[in-house]
């Protein structure tokens, strides 16, 4: 059993680290179930957080996360303690992100975007003029490609090798994905400039 | 890409801090003489800015137990809790249940007075049947039966949601309206149907004939406190069996496309001792869902005295020419959850789910003898076939079927029935792994056992009934099911491109 002060510790987002990660990972891999529980207690949020970002509709959000880490829960014991732990989960997190979307407009996601002819959605006035909600509905009319890295940098805070590793992408590509995500962004909010000032 | 766009790429990284120091340097250098691009600059810093603004999703204090608690009953598959307790000792959610009645509630509240009873006390006080005011027309009961959907009042703000999780038990969730199903699925039965309108009208009829009976299943009261009676699974199930059976009556050549091997007569027998038994000997267990509890009592509802009141409310409406036009029900519901063991939400015989949209409360096996009817759980399996071929047609929803030897997928077009049969035996999985198709790497495994797509594809081209009929309109849906439709034809022409022998057939449906 991991130690309540043990515990505690681990719950600080702030300091978390590869290295407690591991410890958890080998305590779970030695028999001690309880372990996988202070793993999705440390990283639930962000998990949860990118799926309610990518998909912009909160009635999804736990059914994906659970199929996160019910995946995560059946694989861990295979674990090699090459890359981050985080790699691995965000990774899981994306393509299942991604198999939804896939359900919920087949065709859309499954033709490859040509380069440049994304079809830009220009968002609507909307009476409610919060800020976050019209931002969070614009982000989720980008195409899916630069939605995610736009997600990962600008929400979640990673790194551009931390993003490039999640989406198994080169470094080149991520930046000039997060950078078209920015420009597709501002012209989709371009009609909102009023509202969005207020 | 342009020398332009290159150097305003890198200013979107130069803001990231993930420029090198030469870069740095230049896109610095480059800044000090462009107006443009230090204009771009503040472009791209506005819209940063934004983005990390947007607000996190409110976090989920008990995710991990649920999770732990689906996990745990995915492995043992019997662990679940089988114990029917009073909750009222169990503390563990606080669900405030705020209920506003806006229309004059003293007009029946005396008649309450008399049903109080001493045993539930306090929050069984009071308690009013909620769905007379939500005014049922036909069409919200044949949604009920066939959606499972209720709405609570008569702005149609609030819903009651029935269903059933993956192991079949029962689970109900009000939601708001933002989640409410879009489609009215009545016009679409009657379309299907071919039913012209004296035949509607007696369709009609079998569906009023339910309204009052309903009414008294969902319970309201001042105390926070909503009851629902368990029965209203059963009710669903009797209403759609009935429709079936009048449908059968009305025109058994459409009739024939829904149920194909028909009703039997013994299954027309249980389905009519079902609904004499619904309507002549009402249950009384309700699951009482109050501040602090979530737990079932019994509770006497004397539905005679009932109607005698809703008669005199009429009368005193027409005489004051008010209108329940403006009657509305808000159920809100603050989780503030104490600390939960695992241990305690194991034990606990409900499990309650509450979101800003949705409260959703699992019940467990139910072991009150009055719920489970089996006349009404034999003909199951019927209504879930019926209601998937009126989507199949109507709605033109592709079928996915997985048997042991491969995946079948069927849909309709026109008017006539396409399929497409793939034999696992006959896939070459080489092939298929050499092919330039994506493969989910967190499934490799299952290609290598034999049994390949076993969920990928049948997730591709499931239909989720409940996410396309909550967010789309019948256009949208349209749409995506044509488009569904032309993926499963260029799906059967890779396969075929796969070396992998496809079944085809088209069979002309009944003539309309």
């Amino acid at each position: 059993m991991v130690s309540n002060d043990k515990e505690k510790d681990l719950q600080q987002p702030q300091i978390l680290s590869i290295e407690d990660d591991f410890g958890i990972i080998r305590q779970f891999i030695e028999g001690d179930k309880s372990a996988f529980q202070i793993l999705v207690k440390r990283h639930k949020e962000k998990v949860r957080n990118i799926i309610y970002i990518t998909m912009n509709n909160s009635a999804l959000v736990d059914d994906i996360a659970q199929e996160v880490f019910i995946t995560v829960y059946r694989n861990l014991k295979h674990f090699r303690f090459e890359s981050q732990f985080t790699t691995w989960l965000y990774r899981i997190t994306v393509n299942r992100c991604k198999d939804y979307l896939r359900k919920i407009n087949v065709r859309k996601i499954f033709s490859p975007l040509e380069e440049g002819s994304e079809i830009t959605e220009f968002a609507t006035p909307v009476e409610n003029n919060d800020v976050s909600k019209i931002v969070t509905d614009a982000i989720s009319k980008l195409p899916v490609k630069l939605r995610m890295p736009l997600i990962l940098k600008d929400i979640e805070g990673f790194s551009y090798q931390e993003i490039s590793e999640t989406l198994n992408c080169e470094m080149g590509t991520i930046k000039s994905r997060i950078f078209r995500g920015r420009e597709k962004l501002k012209e989709i909010l371009q009609p909102l400039e009023r509202e969005l000032m207020q | 890409m342009s020398k332009k766009n290159q150097i305003i790429e890198l200013l979107s990284a130069y803001l990231d801090g993930e420029l090198s120091q030469s870069e740095k340097d230049e896109v610095e250098r480059l800044l000090a003489t462009s107006l443009e691009l230090r204009k771009k600059l503040e472009d791209l810093k506005k819209i940063m800015q934004l983005t990390h603004n947007v607000k996190r999703i409110p976090e989920s204090p008990y995710f991990e137990t649920r999770l732990m608690a689906l996990i745990e009953g995915q492995k043992t598959n019997t662990g679940k809790i089988k114990r029917w307790l009073p909750a009222s000792a169990l503390v563990l959610v606080t669900i405030a249940v705020m209920v506003a009645l806006k229309i004059n509630p003293d007009l029946i509240n005396h008649f309450w007075e008399d049903q109080k009873t001493t045993l539930a006390g306090f929050y069984k006080e009071n308690l009013q049947p909620v769905l007379f005011a939500a005014n049922l027309t036909n069409e919200d009961i044949f949604n009920f039966a066939f959606n499972n959907e209720l709405p609570l009042d008569n702005s149609r703000k609030q819903y009651l949601l029935l269903g059933y999780d993956d192991s079949g038990k029962e689970f109900f969730e009000i939601r708001t309206a933002d989640e409410k199903l879009k489609r009215e699925s009545y016009s679409e039965f009657i379309s299907v149907m071919n039913l012209n309108e004296a035949q509607k009208e007696i369709v009609d009829s079998i569906i009023g004939s339910y309204g009052k009976a309903l009414e008294t299943q969902v319970l309201v009261n001042n105390k926070n406190t909503i009851a629902i009676n368990p029965n209203l699974w059963n009710y669903r199930k009797a209403i759609f069996a009935d429709l079936l059976i009048a449908a059968e009556k009305l025109n058994i050549e459409k009739f024939n496309r829904i149920v194909p091997a028909g009703i039997t007569n013994e299954e027309k027998i249980r389905v009519v001792n079902a609904v004499e038994r619904l309507k002549t000997s009402p249950e009384d267990q309700y699951i009482f869902i109050t501040p602090d509890s979530v737990f079932t009592d019994t509770y006497e509802f004397n539905s005679e005295l009932y109607e005698q009141e809703l008669k005199k409310l009429e009368k005193e409406l027409k005489r004051n020419e008010e209108k329940l036009e403006q009657f509305t029900l808000s159920i809100r519901f603050d989780s503030s959850l104490k600390h939960l063991t695992l241990d305690d939400q194991l034990n606990h015989p409900f499990i309650i789910t509450v979101d800003p949209n949705i409260c959703r409360v699992d019940i467990p096996e139910l072991q009150i003898s009055e719920i489970r009817i089996p006349d009404i759980d034999s003909i199951s399996p019927l209504i879930e076939e019926a209601t998937n071929n009126i989507q199949f047609y109507a709605y033109k929803v592709p079928k996915v079927e997985r048997s042991d030897s491969g995946i079948k997928f069927k849909y309709f077009d026109g008017d006539s029935v396409h399929s497409y049969e793939l034999n696992y035996s006959e896939l070459n999985i080489d092939s298929i792994v050499e092919s330039k198709h994506q493969f989910d790497l967190y499934r490799l495994d299952e290609l290598k056992s034999g049994k390949p797509f076993n969920d990928s594809i049948l997730s591709k081209y499931q239909f989720d009934k409940d996410y396309y009929f909550r967010y789309y309109t019948d256009e949208e849906l349209q749409k995506q099911m044509e488009e569904l439709q032309i993926e499963l034809q260029q799906f059967g022409e890779e396969m075929k491109n796969w070396n992998i022998e496809v079944h085809e057939e088209v069979t002309k449906s009944l003539k309309k």
